[in-house]
């Protein structure tokens, strides 16, 4: 009651005290609002993408693999033997095509060309470890000169005369080959991202034969032996609970005696499988880092709310202190008195902690506004999605607490001096 | 029960102030009854306002004995002290110190919020006291809004509020006019006529007459009691 006095007589004091704790309880709350918040973008748009994705190719393992795409290693057996494992659902090569030029037949002898696209050689199961639909057509069939091509792919000779299935474009190799194509089918554009589409989303898919010309030549005795392989592997594990059943196995193939690629590949490198799981896994480890970091700033900036409070309730110890001398000769115990200003700290540290919280979910609103602003500045696979507000309730919880504790323990020392205070000093003080 | 409200027996009051020691009160022996109203007066430096806190329980004697009311002050704890203080003894000061934060009915219940009790019962006492003074319209008024008088009759029933056998007056009308100051020496002598026991500290020789005693320091000793 008499704490509740003091304070309204001491109205600017007793808000400049709060603010302190407020902006610490709000901010800790903003940080850690802000961090839930992009964690679950980045996971949500990780489901987006099969969970259960992985690649395979050749690099150094360890507890932070690298993958290196230089040399070709798998081949189409391996392919087979892997697609063959219990834990995997399916299993497509990337072999990269490089073209220098598409050409389209513009009425007789006329040709328009435009400059080289991505073009992967693979199957048809790429298109569902990818997620990616067909809008129109179907997929080509291996051995026929057939692409399927994206819609950007499609728009390339103008939008005002995109390519439709049926038609037939031309497609010349860094070797100098032009190669006819028909383009059988038409993908949907796709609203995830995931590890593949920085390997760069493939704008042409096509069969090996005949596009894809990558082999060993092997000199079996004097016949030269000709293996297609591929760099990579792209393999989707039957489920989420058998991802790393499917790494397992895949790996335990690869290394023993029935892979070709074991055979091929070099002496200094590993077999490496990289999961969607491990890198959400890395983004994770990488995002907590930075919340803990910035958690810290902003429960420091706490601290030092306390500090304000202990150093405004000093001032109003020494300032009151003939009234403390007053209140001891009209009978208040120390204890009495000791309270008065805990309460008072209390008050504070309460008041602060409430209103930090509401501006915290004020401010959480506008940091992850903000956040969603720039995500669509980036630009790329991230622009389709948006940043849902994910408040972190144990936060709110955790920094309400502190703040009231803090609102407490700086107040114990102003508090403690001000019971010990001698009456007849007290009473004296002008 | 002793005949003497306070009963104080050789008295002695020894200040430390950094090396040198500096007594204040020296072997001082004053009874006083039920009653009684007395002025204690004196230059400054007599001792009077040590003899006054010692009186009031704020200070503890350095050797002799206290007796407040039944009550030996040298040998109870600080908590009980304070007890004593806020049961036994009315506090009326030169400069009134309410608080100002507070309402003049709050500044009338703070004693006995520091005894306990039910808020009704204080709000009762309270109210009850602000018309023994004569300002039950001034009860939400804080002390800034009230005038010198007005502010040491609240002070008068501050110290009445536990109902106190003794009412300690240091210069009660110190800060006030002569006029508003015979208003307040009248309340403090109705009050001794209601029974209390009034000490009165001052300088100002014109309220001797309101005493029925006169107990005059002088270097740390009472140098003449009429």
């Amino acid at each position: 009651m008499m704490s509740l006095d003091t304070m309204k007589s001491y109205k600017i004091r007793t808000f400049l005290t709060l603010i302190g704790i407020i902006i610490g309880v709000a901010s800790v709350i903003m940080v850690t609002t802000a961090g839930n918040s992009v964690s679950s973008f980045i996971a949500e748009q990780w489901n987006l993408f099969n969970p259960t994705g992985m690649v395979v190719g050749i690099g150094t393992s360890g507890t932070v693999p690298q993958l290196s795409i230089r040399s070709v290693v798998f081949t189409a057996n391996d392919v087979e033997n892997i697609q063959h494992l219990p834990s995997v659902k399916t299993v497509a090569p990337v072999g990269v095509v490089p073209l220098i030029k598409i050409l389209k037949r513009d009425g007789f002898l006329k040709w328009e060309s435009r400059s080289g696209e991505t073009m992967y050689a693979s199957t048809a199961s790429l298109l569902e470890i990818l997620n990616m639909e067909l809008e129109e057509g179907t997929i080509f069939e291996e051995g026929k000169n057939e692409v399927v091509i994206s819609k950007n792919v499609a728009e390339v000779f103008g939008k005002d005369k995109p390519l439709h299935v049926g038609d037939t474009i031309y497609l010349r190799r860094v070797d100098g080959k032009t190669l006819e194509a028909k383009v059988v089918g038409i993908l949907k554009e796709s609203s995830s991202f995931s590890m593949f589409n920085t390997l760069s989303t493939p704008g042409i898919i096509c069969p090996a034969k005949p596009y894809y010309s990558s082999y060993f030549g092997s000199n079996a005795g004097t016949i030269l032996k000709r293996v297609v392989a591929y760099t990579i592997l792209l393999a989707e594990a039957t489920d989420t609970k058998h991802v790393e059943d499917a790494q397992n196995q895949i790996l335990n193939y690869l290394d023993g005696t029935r892979s070709d690629a074991n055979q091929y590949k070099d002496q200094n490198s590993d077999f490496v499988v990289i999961t969607q799981q491990y890198i959400l896994d890395r983004v994770d480890k990488i995002m907590s880092v930075i919340r803990t970091y910035i958690t810290a700033i902003a429960l420091i900036s706490l601290l030092i709310g306390g500090v304000g409070i202990a150093n405004i309730m000093f001032a109003t110890v020494t300032e009151r202190t003939r009234e403390i001398g007053t209140m001891m000769a009209i009978g208040a115990k120390r204890r009495d008195i000791l309270q008065l200003f805990l309460y008072q700290s209390m008050i504070i540290g309460i008041l602060g902690g409430l209103a930090g919280c509401i501006l915290g979910v004020g401010g959480s609103w506008f940091v992850v506004d903000l956040l969603n602003k720039s995500i669509q500045n980036l630009g790329g696979a991230f622009s389709t999605g948006s940043m849902q507000l994910t408040y972190a309730p144990e936060w709110f919880i955790i920094a309400s607490i502190v703040g009231i504790l803090i609102g407490i323990a700086a107040g114990v020392l102003p508090a403690r001096k001000a019971a010990k205070m001698d009456p007849v000093v007290a009473l004296r003080y002008e | 029960m002793s005949e003497y409200v306070i009963d104080i027996n050789s008295l002695t009051k020894i200040y430390q102030t950094g090396k040198t020691d500096f007594k204040a009160l020296n072997t001082v022996t004053l009874k006083i009854r039920k009653g009684d109203f007395v002025a204690i007066m004196g230059p400054s430096g007599s001792g009077k306002s040590t003899l006054m806190n010692i009186i009031g329980c704020l200070d503890r004697p350095t050797s002799g004995t206290v007796i407040i009311d039944g009550e030996n002050i040298s040998i109870v704890s600080d908590n009980e002290l304070a007890e004593i203080r806020g049961r036994k003894i009315g506090f009326i000061f030169q400069k009134f110190n309410l608080i100002p934060t507070m309402t003049a009915l709050k500044n009338i219940e703070l004693p006995m919020v520091f005894l306990g009790g039910t808020k009704a019962d204080r709000d009762q006492r309270a109210a009850e006291l602000l018309g023994k003074v004569g300002l039950t319209n001034w009860a939400t008024h804080r002390p800034s809004e009230l005038s010198g008088g007005q502010q040491q009759r609240i002070a008068i029933a501050r110290a009445l509020s536990n109902n106190p056998s003794i009412i300690l007056a240091d210069e009660p009308t110190g800060n006030l006019d002569t006029k508003t100051g015979e208003q307040i020496m009248e309340l403090l002598v109705a009050l001794n006529n209601e029974g209390k026991t009034i000490l009165l500290v001052t300088h100002a020789i014109a309220l001797k007459r309101f005493a029925n005693r006169v107990v005059n320091m002088l270097d740390g000793e009472v140098s003449e009691d009429i």
